[in-house]
Order: structure tokens, then C-alpha cells, then sequence
């Protein structure tokens, strides 16, 4: 009888190259080396100090001038063909160094990235995931998926932010309190779109901190490694639609319960129709006690 | 004897970070060392211009991820000086917990890599198995095992409930006796020993002459801290005595640095036992005024100062710091004359240099 | 007022040859800050001489526009002393062109990367230095960067950032959520 023993995947050299970063996706890459209970062994992964035996190229940082030289020499002595993972928001989008005289990254305009995991920096539970990406890359699409499951988190984490376009002033203070240049609004006609892209995003949650009705709020979600040909589509999205003034019909945006809460400490059936009045005119309506549109 | 000049990197040394050496030897012993700065230049004293109050507290704990909570809080210090705010006392106190936790687990990690380097893989391990109670009560209590996101201008982000604080309390007790016998380790066991005493020694007249700071000063005997010398938030109702040693060598740097974590067990407990009631921070959002302040505190790796220039606006005129490694660099030099090429790895990693926090 | 306070005006007082105004200031934990502007860039150097009598300890050197860039019309340096937890600031103003100051790292060892370092990023000549030259900054960046950068900052302020941006539009257009 003929029987068919699938040989054991390879193993995989992981070679790990920084090219400037504040070294904390370096000092988390030297615990996800160290400690069995990350499982990169498990995985068939083992790390080089040799880049001319290295499959897969892990880099840190945003690549700043003066490295850049020694950075990319190095990364041609790893051979083709190689996988190249881009660790925290630094290598992806140059993270909170981005536009310094400095800096030169995203490190995609220099050399050919495959997979990204953004975060800053990311817990190891989501560089493991990420390089386990690669591999299953480098192995043709075969090999283990990790399930984030797998790596409980615990409640108070900072991880994806998650948007609620209901709750949304449109104040902006969040685009304001934001270092990693990762938030951005747009006039549009329908009303005032919200964009954060998650690969600028450093998980300080400045921004939920700071939005005053809670429409901002840090998720326990803590995998969100990509193929590079994902990464501009790594966005949370909304849009605050504009309505007409139900007193004098100009448009604005709806005051947002949250608010009339703090505002008015309780919504009630009287509060809830200043909702839907322009400032102005809930200005004339809660002050004056009128009860008719004067405009 | 013939004279050589070796150009030495982040891989011969163990370093987690790009920063080179030009290394003149003489034989097999160094007479001569030049340090090539500049890898992890990002530019940032000049971006911090470029962004308001808020954005650099997020920008500032990017500086360095070891000490990260050590710049947002003292960047803090500095806004409220200027703008005349007496930050709640539970935020002092929540400052000092952030504080010591991220010198707990920085400790480690220089301790490790001390171990490492040595060859005790063994330790190694033990040690950054150790450190994994210090990353995941930051993660739980913090939400990040790295960067705490802990401060705000007027207060801290935080507000433990007695659950959160009775889980930091019962990690804190998992570290208490496998820290106290880690140093016990670093004491005494024979490998260690023989290979960090004596070794790098910089005498306290060096010391003062290249203005070092932090464990590398009181290693040598100097009885510097700035929770004792210039006290910011809670340190003035804390109880705990300057680690100091004297040698001046390898060992005793490593030794101060694990007193230091055992102390900071203790800060962190007397913390959490003290903790007063009320808000964690101011609720306003302060106008800064025009005017220059400086702002200090103990890093992990000792005296961080910081001279912020205001004009009124929320964005600095001139936002200058001057990080605890930075004087350190240059005693590496009388550390090492004299020594073997082969310990040069161990000893630059004494001084636990921080690479990103110098070039900035 | 204090033992430290007053043994700092009288060394300043013997090194430069006539009394000099420090305005003194207490934090809220009552630690103190000395500020101190010298009227000659010159005087800095003796002045460091007396503090390293006393015992101080150099603990930074800051260099900055004044006012905030763009609108410069002088520069300061100010120099930080430690006095066993007392931080004593000496100021020096430098005009535009041809600021000059004496280098300290003959009396602080540890001045010297200071020097280079404010040398590297302003118009600032440091007289005397025993090794200017560049630390931080690469060869390939201009000198002066933070004086530099100031018509050039508005032209580059974001630049990455707006292609990025673009790019995520893109996207976004491409494959709406």
C-alpha cells in the first residue's frame, strides 16, 4: 500500500532589520522572541542574526535619513524570493514621525512590502499573527490562519477604534488631538464624512479621551495585520448627515443625544425637539421659551 | 603594540537599537572609543513645534518606548507649571503608579540583556518571563503592554476601580520574591559574579566630571534622585531610600537597578494604599500663557529635564529635553580603556543606553 | 532667602564684576528655578567656571528662536544648571547674523555634544569646541535645520501626510464600505 506523509512545512528564517524606531515593536519582537507562549516556534519560525539566510524580513521604524543607507543595504543581502512584514504604524504610513526633516518612510516607496501590522506598537499576540501571514505567503497560501481567538485580551485594551457617526458632532476636536495625523473630515453635500485610517492610527486614544459624546470609542480588537494590497482600505468610516432646520430649514448637522445630555442633563420629550433646530434657533427656543419659529 | 580602529554595530553588540562605535584597541584592549550617533534621528525636537499640547503628549511617548510614561507625565508637569494647575492629588499618585511600573519592567529588560549577554540563557528567559507579570498589568490596567497612554494636561487617563486595584495589588505580589532573588542572583551566583565585578569601572570623581545621572551616578557612589532632590507629585509622601552602591563596575549598576525594582514594588503599594479619593484630573481645558518653565523627574535611567517656551499659543516656541542616557554616553569611554574588545558588549549595555531617546 | 540661592549670586557677582539679577521661583512642591540673562554671550564662560566652583552640574543647553519661527528676529541659548536639585538658568540673546558663543566644553566635559548639537540645528558659532562637527543630523541634511525649515516647513508641512490621504481616498472610492 502506498501511503503519502505530507513532509513537515519548512522551517523559516526571520531576519529583523530597524530602521529608526522608538524601539518598542523592538523590545516586543525580543519577547515574542524569547517566550514559547507566543508560539513563533510552534509556527516553524526561528530567528537569524544572518540576513543572507533569512525568508522573511521584519522591520521596525519609519526609516529615518540617516539609516537609510545601511537599512537597504541590508535588506538586498536577504534573498529574493523573501516576504517583507512591516511592524507598528512607523514602516506603514511613518506613523507620529511622518513630514520630519528627518524621516523618509512609509518604507514601501523604497522596497516591496508584503504584509503590514499596524499598531504602536502592536501586542504580540498580533505581530505572531502577522508573521504568521507571511509565512503562510511565503508557503504559497498553505499553512496555519491564526485565530485571534486564540490570544485572549483583556477588557481595558486599546486596540482598532470603532466610530459612531450617530453619536458625531462633527466637532473635530478628535482630528485635533490626534499625533498621528489619522483622522480626517470632509464637507460633503449629504453632511460631514469621518475618516480614520488605521494604519496612521498610534492606539493612543487621544481622540476617544477627548470626543466629547463618546462617538470614538477603543476596541478590544487588536489583529488587524493586512496584506499590503489592503492597505488603504484599513479605514473606519461614517458620515454625519445634515438636516434642514425644522424651524427655519437651514442646513446642519443634528444635535446628537449625547450632547442634549449634557446639555440639558436629561433628554425629555420637550429637549428632544431642540434636536432638530439649528443653533440659533434652539437658542431663541430654550431661552426665550417661544413657542414659534420667529425667523 | 599595534593600534586598531574597529567600527562596532547594533548586532556585535546586543543592541536592540542602530547606534555605532569607532573603537580604537590597542592589542586586544580598547584605548579609544567614538560614539557614531544619530540612526534613530527622527527630527523630533523640531516636529514638536509643529504640533499642539495634546498631539505631543502622544508624539513625546513615542520618543522611547522603555521610558515612554517618563515624557508625556514630565512634559505634563511642565504645561501645568506654566499655566498655574494644581493637577488632584489621585492623579499624582496615578503619575508615580505609571511611573514605577514602566521602571519595573525597563529594569528587567536591561537585566535580561545582561544575562543574555553573559551567556545565561537560562536567566535570560527567567527574567523576561518575570517581566511578562509587569507587561500584562500594563496591558490590562493600560491598555497598551508598551506605551500607557496615561496622562493628560491637568491629570492622568486613568481611574483604577477596586477591582483594577486589588489585580495590580496581586501582581505586584507575584514579583515581590522572584525579584528579590533575582537580585540575590546578580549578588552572588559565581558566573555573574566573575563577570561584572570590577568590570567598567567609573570612579565617582569620573562620574562627576562627565556629569553622569540616573543608576550609572549612583553606582558610583553619587546619592542623586530626582524624587528626593527636586520632588514632583507624589514622591514627597513616599517612603523609600536612594539605591546607591559604590563600585562603580558593571555589577553595581545592575544591582542599583534591581534595588530600584523591588522599590518601585513598594512605591506602587504605598501608592495604591494612599490613594485618595475624588478626580483624576482636571476637567478644563487650560489656556497655557507665554512663558518658559523646566520640568524634571527620575527616568529609568535617571535625571530627565525638560525647558519648555510658550507664547500663548497651544504650540511650544521651543519644546527642549535632555534625556537621562545622553551625559552617559560619553563615560562609556573611561569605562572601557583598558578593557578586553570581548566585553565591550556587556559593558556599553550598563550604562542601559537608550538609542532613541538620545538622537530623538 | 535660601543658603543655595545666595551663594549663586555671589559667585555670579565675583565672575562677571558687578551684581546680576536671578529671579527666583518656586514650584507648587516649593522646589526652586533660578533664571538669570547674561548681558554679554561672553560672560557665559566665566560664569560656568564660578557654577563649577559651587559645584553645579551642566544639565542642558537650549537653543531657540524668539520669537516662535517665522517671525524670528534673535536667538537665545539658554544654559541649564544642576545645584543638588536647583536648576539655575543662565540666558544668553544672540542676534541673527553672526551669533557667536564661547564653547563651555572645556569646563564641562559634557557640554560638548550639547555644542554640537545646537550647532547643527541653528546659526550659532561655538568658539572654541575641541571636535564641531556634526552629531545627530545627516551629512546629506542642510545645516541649520530649524532655522532652515521655516520657509520651507510651510511647502513640506504635511506633504506625506496629504499623498497618504489621497490614497486612502482612493481607495475608498474604489471599494466604498
Amino acid at each position: 500500500m502506498h501511503t503519502c506523509k505530507v513532509p513537515p512545512a519548512p522551517k523559516l528564517r526571520l531576519y529583523r532589520i530597524n530602521t529608526g524606531s522608538c524601539n518598542g515593536c523592538d523590545v516586543e519582537l525580543a519577547a515574542t522572541e524569547a517566550l514559547t507562549r507566543f508560539g513563533l516556534e510552534r509556527l516553524g519560525l526561528s530567528f537569524t542574526a544572518d540576513p543572507t539566510q533569512a525568508d522573511l524580513v521584519l522591520i521596525t521604524g519609519p526609516l529615518t535619513v540617516r539609516s537609510k543607507g545601511k537599512v537597504l543595504a541590508e535588506y538586498a543581502q536577504v534573498p529574493d524570493p523573501k516576504i517583507t512584514v512591516l511592524i507598528g504604524v512607523c514602516p506603514i504610513s511613518g506613523g507620529a514621525f511622518r513630514d520630519s526633516y528627518a524621516v523618509l518612510g512609509p518604507l514601501d516607496e523604497f522596497l516591496a512590502a508584503d504584509v503590514n501590522i499596524p499598531g504602536c506598537p502592536p501586542r504580540p499576540e498580533a505581530i505572531v499573527a502577522g508573521i504568521a501571514e507571511a509565512a503562510r505567503l511565503w508557503r504559497g497560501g498553505e499553512g496555519p490562519q491564526l485565530a485571534p481567538a486564540g490570544f485572549p485580551a483583556p477588557a481595558n485594551l486599546r486596540g482598532r477604534m470603532s466610530y459612531r457617526a450617530e453619536a458625531c458632532v462633527g466637532c473635530r476636536m478628535c482630528q485635533h488631538v490626534c499625533a498621528g495625523g489619522a483622522i480626517r473630515f470632509e464637507e460633503q453635500e449629504a453632511g460631514v464624512s469621518f475618516t480614520l485610517w488605521h494604519n496612521s492610527c498610534l492606539f493612543c486614544g487621544m481622540c476617544s479621551h477627548y470626543c466629547p459624546t463618546g462617538a470614538l470609542t477603543p476596541t478590544g480588537e487588536w489583529n488587524l495585520a493586512h496584506p499590503q494590497a489592503q492597505k488603504y482600505q484599513m479605514v473606519e468610516q461614517g458620515v454625519v448627515p445634515r438636516i434642514s432646520c425644522s424651524c427655519c430649514g437651514v442646513p446642519m448637522l443634528p444635535v446628537v443625544p449625547e450632547l442634549m445630555r449634557k446639555g440639558y442633563r436629561a433628554l425629555t420629550r420637550e429637549t428632544a425637539q431642540l434636536q432638530t433646530l439649528c443653533s440659533e434657533c434652539r437658542q431663541v427656543r430654550s431661552i426665550g421659551g417661544l413657542q414659534r419659529c420667529t425667523k | 603594540m599595534s593600534r586598531t580602529v574597529i567600527t562596532l554595530g547594533p548586532r556585535q553588540l546586543g543592541l536592540e537599537e542602530p547606534m555605532y562605535f569607532r573603537v580604537q584597541t590597542e592589542g586586544d584592549r580598547v584605548c579609544g572609543l567614538e560614539v557614531l550617533a544619530g540612526q534613530v534621528h527622527r527630527g523630533m525636537e523640531h516636529l514638536t513645534l509643529k504640533r499642539n499640547f495634546y498631539q505631543n503628549i502622544t508624539l513625546l511617548e513615542r520618543l522611547c518606548s522603555l521610558c515612554s510614561n517618563s515624557h508625556p507625565s514630565t512634559f505634563c508637569t511642565a504645561l501645568e507649571e506654566l499655566a498655574g494647575m494644581v493637577i488632584p492629588p489621585r492623579a499624582e499618585y496615578l503619575r508615580a503608579v505609571a511611573d514605577e511600573i514602566k521602571r519595573i519592567a525597563s529594569h528587567l529588560f536591561n537585566c535580561a540583556v545582561v544575562a543574555h549577554i553573559v551567556g545565561e540563557h537560562t536567566l535570560f528567559r527567567r527574567v523576561m518571563e518575570l517581566r511578562e507579570i509587569v507587561q500584562q498589568s500594563k496591558e490590562t490596567i493600560y491598555g497598551n503592554r508598551m506605551d500607557l497612554a496615561a496622562n493628560c494636561i491637568g491629570g492622568v487617563r486613568y481611574d483604577p476601580d477596586a477591582g483594577a486595584i486589588d489585580y495590580l495589588k496581586n501582581q505586584l505580589e507575584r514579583l515581590k520574591s522572584p525579584l528579590e532573588e533575582l537580585y540575590r542572583v546578580f549578588e552572588d551566583a559565581a558566573v555573574l559574579r566573575a563577570a561584572t565585578e570590577g568590570v567598567g569601572v567609573l570612579t565617582r570623581e569620573q562620574a562627576n566630571e562627565f556629569g553622569v545621572v540616573g543608576p550609572v551616578a549612583r553606582a558610583a557612589g553619587i546619592d542623586y534622585d530626582v524624587r528626593k532632590k527636586s520632588p514632583y507629585g507624589a514622591y514627597d509622601r513616599l517612603s523609600f531610600q536612594v539605591a546607591i552602591e559604590g563600585a562603580g563596575d558593571v555589577r553595581a549598576r545592575a544591582l542599583v537597578r534591581l534595588a530600584e525594582a523591588r522599590q518601585a514594588v513598594s512605591l506602587i503599594e504605598q501608592c495604591l494604599d494612599q490613594l485618595p479619593n475624588g478626580p483624576v484630573a482636571l476637567a478644563s481645558f487650560p489656556e497655557v500663557p507665554a512663558g518658559e518653565v523646566i520640568a524634571k523627574s527620575e527616568a529609568p535611567r535617571g535625571e530627565l529635564i525638560y525647558y519648555l517656551k510658550t507664547d500663548g499659543t497651544d504650540l511650544p516656541v521651543r519644546l527642549k529635553w535632555r534625556v537621562p542616557s545622553y551625559p552617559n554616553w560619553a563615560a562609556l569611554g573611561e569605562m572601557l580603556k583598558g578593557e578586553p574588545v570581548s566585553r565591550i558588549p556587556l559593558i556599553v549595555n550598563s550604562i542601559d543606553p537608550c538609542i532613541s531617546c538620545t538622537d530623538r | 532667602m535660601h543658603e543655595v540661592e545666595a551663594r549663586v549670586e555671589l559667585v555670579l557677582a565675583g565672575a562677571l564684576g558687578a551684581r546680576q539679577v536671578v529671579a527666583w521661583r518656586r514650584d507648587v512642591k516649593g522646589v526652586a528655578s533660578g533664571w538669570c540673562r547674561l548681558g554679554e554671550p561672553e560672560q557665559v564662560l566665566p560664569a560656568a567656571r564660578a557654577l563649577a566652583g559651587l559645584g553645579a552640574r551642566l544639565s542642558m543647553v537650549s537653543a531657540s528662536l524668539v520669537p516662535a519661527a517665522p517671525n524670528a528676529t534673535g536667538r537665545e541659548v539658554a544654559y541649564h544648571f544642576d545645584l543638588d536639585g536647583t536648576t539655575l538658568t543662565l540666558t544668553l540673546e544672540l542676534p541673527l547674523q553672526g551669533a557667536r558663543v564661547p564653547s563651555l566644553t572645556p569646563v564641562y566635559r559634557n557640554a560638548d555634544w550639547q555644542e554640537r548639537e545646537f550647532r547643527e540645528l541653528y546659526d550659532i558659532e561655538v568658539l572654541g569646541h575641541p571636535n564641531p562637527g556634526r552629531l545627530f543630523v545627516d551629512r546629506s541634511l542642510e545645516p541649520a535645520l530649524f532655522e532652515r525649515l521655516i520657509p520651507y516647513s510651510t511647502f513640506i508641512n504635511g506633504a506625506s501626510g496629504e499623498k497618504l490621504w489621497r490614497q486612502v481616498q482612493a481607495a475608498q472610492q474604489e471599494n466604498p464600505s
